[in-house]
């Protein structure tokens, strides 16, 4: 069994950033984003997350799957949000409300202007998160995880066990594949699951005890190499990649300060992007 | 029993089980997400999340904190879902809660043993799956009754479903593996 993460080297000039800086931005902007339910706003955080979508260079078919899953989330979620439950957390949406229809029976139902203005900056907000950061696993080495990570404070420990975790998935695969060859061998039907949710999941035992347990003892001579290697003293590590900032990268970061120092001022001090429906909707 | 100090020690054993339960978590989830198998009425098929549970079990908080969300990350890398840092937190913390009865475990195949892993193994669920449900509303401006009703409870049932069935097979195998090999 093979696996592969999304990456590969696309040449965009996204790709020619720091991963520090991407992430720091990501970051900042997302708790910018959640300052702001006008639309208005929203719809720029919008227009700087599709700016990075569409600098990646990546194709549809493959972010196809991850978008499925995004808008299904989505649906769900406004969906309930919006027709089934009160309609989110915001006093304005029903403060002062603007009948669109109302219905008695078979339930109490109504849905105001409000409410559905509501769902469609929820929708633009989700989008605008979903955008910035679904780039990430396609446009970053995942080899350089574990340094970008020190390099924004993380542990060297820390840095190390994800660099460490991303070395494994490929053998684990393989363990599992070899696994899974092996049982079928013995008559483990994989496909053939009969019976309640219970006797689904204890089914999956025979695949799972074995790859675990074989993980855990090569683990332990693991253990026994890297301290023998001297991985346990105390002192400072070097890596094998090194990560330098560029004017482009300080640019990114100080851009991405000064949204979230004026995303957290503006709702706070001035009133400014809060929940807001256009005039003309409102009869 | 171990030494309460001990389960929050970061030496190289940490290291290397938190790094294998990342790495078999991200993998086992991207195979069930892979293979599609299906499940029962509202419940998923979500097998995987035993891995964080019995790695917190045994190795303590810390290797189930990075288990749950380093493994998460790495399981939406592969099935191409992207990231989701509320989820991946989510998971740790059900790593971490789990991880919080390490120092009780004594051989991992006792009666007594088997019944704290359960119980921590509801409330890990419980707090992992709650607080990334709270990070919904936050994020994505739902209400309390939503989040529950779309985020937490189909993923808390799911998850202890999984969990309280495969964990303790697990334990058991794990104490017959130690008592063999020595270790």
């Amino acid at each position: 069994m093979i696996v592969s993460f999304g990456y590969k080297p696309r040449q965009s000039i996204v790709e020619t950033f720091d991963p520090r800086a991407r992430w720091i931005f990501s970051i900042l902007m997302l708790f910018a984003i959640v300052n702001f339910w006008d639309i208005r706003f929203l719809l720029g955080f919008m227009v700087i997350s599709l700016v990075q979508y569409t600098l990646t260079r990546l194709t549809w078919k493959e972010t196809r799957r991850a978008w499925m899953f995004v808008f299904f989330l989505m649906f769900v979620m406004i969906f309930v949000n919006t027709i089934i439950t009160s309609a989110g957390t915001i006093a304005a949406v029903t403060e002062n409300p603007h009948v669109i229809f109302a219905i008695e029976k078979p339930i109490r139902f109504t849905m105001t202007i409000e409410r559905l203005w509501y769902a469609l900056t929820q929708m633009v907000r989700i989008l605008a998160i979903t955008t910035l950061f679904l780039v990430v696993p396609f446009t970053m080495d995942p080899r350089q995880y574990g340094i970008t990570f020190k390099g924004m404070g993380l542990g060297d420990k820390l840095a190390f066990t994800m660099d460490l975790a991303f070395r494994f998935v490929p053998t684990l695969a393989r363990d599992f594949g070899t696994t899974l060859d092996a049982q079928k061998a013995r008559g483990y039907e994989l496909d053939k699951f009969d019976g309640n949710i219970f006797k689904k999941v204890a089914r999956m035992a025979p695949l799972i005890i074995p790859v675990t347990m074989n993980s855990l003892l090569s683990g332990e001579d693991m253990v026994n190499a890297m301290d023998l290697r001297g991985f346990s003293s105390s002192g400072k590590r070097t890596w094998l990649y090194t990560l330098q900032y560029r004017r482009r990268d300080i640019n990114l970061i100080a851009f991405s300060v000064i949204a979230l120092v004026v995303s957290f001022i503006l709702p706070r001090f001035f009133d400014i992007g809060n929940f807001w429906v256009p005039g003309f909707l409102i009869p | 029993m171990k030494d309460k100090k001990s389960i929050w020690s970061f030496g190289t054993r940490v290291v290397v089980y938190a790094a294998i339960g990342a790495a078999l978590y991200g993998v086992l989830s991207w195979v069930f997400n892979f293979l599609q198998l299906p499940a029962s009425g509202n419940v998923a098929f979500r097998p995987a999340v035993v891995i964080p549970l019995f790695f917190g079990i045994v190795f303590g908080p810390i290797v189930g904190f990075i288990t749950g969300f380093l493994g998460n990350i790495i399981g939406d890398l592969l099935s191409g879902y992207g990231f989701w840092i509320w989820w991946d937190l989510g998971n740790g913390i059900i790593g971490l809660v789990a991880g919080l009865c390490a120092g009780m475990m004594v051989d991992y195949k006792r009666a007594k043993d088997l019944i704290t892993a359960e119980i921590f193994v509801v409330l890990a669920c419980a707090a992992g799956m709650f607080v990334a449900s709270v990070s919904e509303m936050w994020v994505s401006g739902l209400d309390f009754a939503t989040a529950m009703a779309t985020t937490f409870v189909p993923a808390f049932v799911t998850n202890i479903i999984n969990g309280l069935i495969l964990t303790p097979l697990l334990m058991i195998a794990w104490s017959a593996i130690r008592s063999r090999s020595g270790r």
